[in-house]
């Protein structure tokens, strides 16, 4: 449009606003729009992948059988990703575990620092882990 | 030798000589946001160091033994003489190179994408609608400034206040309407701090105590793929409709890349912390300069510390509005609480919902899903102030 930099009229103003407010809309709509077909394709990926005929999985020596060995093991007893020090994370994601720390802090109303959690494990048949030990 | 001349010379030469009824009340305002800063920690990473800036530009000097460190009027014309600015500027005017020439906000920005997650926003679209419901503040105050006599570029500048983003606020100001810089920086930098003081009585106003209470489900998980492309697409999606906002919102969503894609770390690490501190301090220094008292002691500073509330305001109540008409469409599955954090002060408005919906319902932690509006007002504060850019400059 390119107005420039003089003064404008009361009229201008209430189209302009309308106008901008308008643009800001379709603008993140449409980045709404594609945010939802990028997640539409994210989350129908993992079913085209596994109707995808499996190629053979190349192994080195003795890897293959650690593998192997790892499979009749408890899962429960496996860390998650994002298990440090003494913390141990049960299929419970790293997030989540983030989360459940600061929501324990906050409801205690102790610093973060100041507690000790031991294992975040989830439940089976629950939607949210659980804190199996917290301590100040 | 002549001593009397002598030491009159050097009296003259004092700032006790020099001293105007202007310098003597920029030294007390500056002195007063120097106490908020500290003492009431309102935003102080940058309060302390606007405050700072604006003492040391508003000390008295006599012009002959010393030069002021900062020429306002050098500033406020139509095109800039750097090469004087250079050979006889002073140590501010150095700094306000990297304002003029949106180096610093864009640098911020930058910082900021790195150390911003989009992963709740991913994680619920609609977020994007709530980020851009909140933009609603800034047209009003807009219009409203337009109503109190403000030019086109100044209404657009006292606007954008209601984006609750300072970089922001700073990148458009500097190019529509430099020299009301100082006095829109501290209006919306002030305003971000009192956001816990200005946000709860609305949200109280304009929501029911049943939908206070909504608890609402966690959101899908965000894979690492999405992370990635997210600020490619934005880029390239955002730039096609507004070339004019590619500085800034390239800036944020580079500095977003390098924290998602996973093998920049080193340089994330410096974008969130070495190169954001390192900007903060000369942003806030050479902003806080510009608030010199033959620019910042006029009426128009007291119209845009008004004006500046009123977006504020109008962007929450513009929030809760399409919060709340997405709780009727949701069936009560969206807490309008979230509507407000549209506000883009990252993350103090997301923090503001999380404590009201929790004082409604003990348990009720809405902070991930109010970090969704907020990240999202980012991007619309960023997209608002790229249409008026493209409609002033």
């Amino acid at each position: 449009m390119g107005i420039g930099t003089g003064e404008i009229s009361i009229l201008d103003a209430l189209i302009i606003s309308a106008v901008g407010i308008v643009i800001v809309f379709a603008v993140l709509v449409i980045l709404m729009g594609i945010i939802m077909l990028m997640g539409l394709i994210a989350d129908k990926s993992p079913a085209i992948a596994a109707k995808l005929p499996k190629l053979p999985k190349f192994s080195f020596g003795k890897k293959k059988e650690k593998a192997t060995e790892s499979v009749g093991a408890d899962a429960d007893a496996e860390p998650a990703p994002g298990t440090c020090g003494e913390l141990l994370l049960v299929r419970t994601e790293e997030r989540d575990a983030a989360m459940i720390m600061a929501i324990v802090a906050d409801t205690l109303g102790t610093p973060l620092n100041e507690l000790r959690f031991k294992s975040i494990k989830r439940v089976d048949g629950q939607e949210s882990p659980t804190v199996e030990k917290a301590e100040e | 030798m002549n001593w009397g001349e002598t030491f009159e010379f050097l009296w003259k030469s004092t700032g006790f000589a020099n001293m105007t009824w202007g310098n003597v009340a920029m030294i007390a305002i500056a002195c007063f946001f120097l106490f908020l800063g500290i003492k009431k920690k309102f935003e102080p990473l940058l309060l302390v160091g606007i405050a700072f800036g604006m003492l040391i530009s508003n000390l008295p000097v006599d012009g002959i033994t010393s030069t002021p460190l900062y020429h306002p009027e050098w500033w406020t014309v139509q095109e800039v003489d750097y090469v004087n600015v250079l050979q006889h500027g002073g140590l501010i005017d150095i700094l306000y190179i990297g304002v003029k020439t949106s180096v610093y906000p864009c640098l911020i920005f930058l910082g900021v994408g790195a150390m911003t997650d989009f992963e709740p926003m991913l994680s619920n679209p609609k977020s994007l609608i709530l980020g851009a419901a909140a933009q609603f503040g800034i047209y009003v105050a807009f219009f409203l400034a337009v109503c109190f006599g403000f030019t086109g570029p100044e209404a657009a500048s006292i606007g954008i206040v209601g984006g609750a983003d300072g970089p922001t606020a700073i990148w458009l100001t500097k190019s529509l309407a430099p020299h009301l810089l100082a006095a829109i920086a501290i209006a919306a930098y002030s305003y971000m701090a009192l956001i816990p003081v200005i946000q709860p009585p609305l949200m109280k106003l304009m929501t029911t105590k049943k939908e206070r209470a909504i608890v609402m489900k966690p959101t899908r998980k965000v894979t690492k793929s999405e992370k990635i492309l997210f600020p490619i697409v934005v880029i390239i999606a955002t730039c096609l409709f507004l070339p004019s906002v590619a500085p800034l919102l390239g800036c944020l969503m580079l500095g977003n890349l390098l924290k998602e894609s996973g093998v920049t770390a080193r340089l994330s690490d410096t974008a969130q912390n070495a190169m954001m501190n390192i900007v903060t301090i000369l942003l806030s220094v050479s902003v806080g300069a510009t608030a010199h008292f033959s620019t910042f002691l006029t009426a128009e500073t007291l119209k845009i510390v008004a004006l500046g509330l009123l977006a504020f305001v109008f962007a929450t109540i513009g929030g809760l509005a399409i919060g709340k008409l997405l709780c009727w469409l949701s069936k009560g599955k969206i807490n309008p609480l979230i509507g407000s954090a549209g506000v883009s002060a990252v993350p103090m408005a997301a923090r503001v919902s999380n404590t009201m919906g929790l004082k409604e319902r003990p348990g009720n932690y809405l902070l991930m899903h109010a970090m969704g509006p907020n990240v999202a007002g980012v991007i619309g504060s960023a997209v608002a102030a790229g249409f008026l850019m493209a409609v002033f400059s």
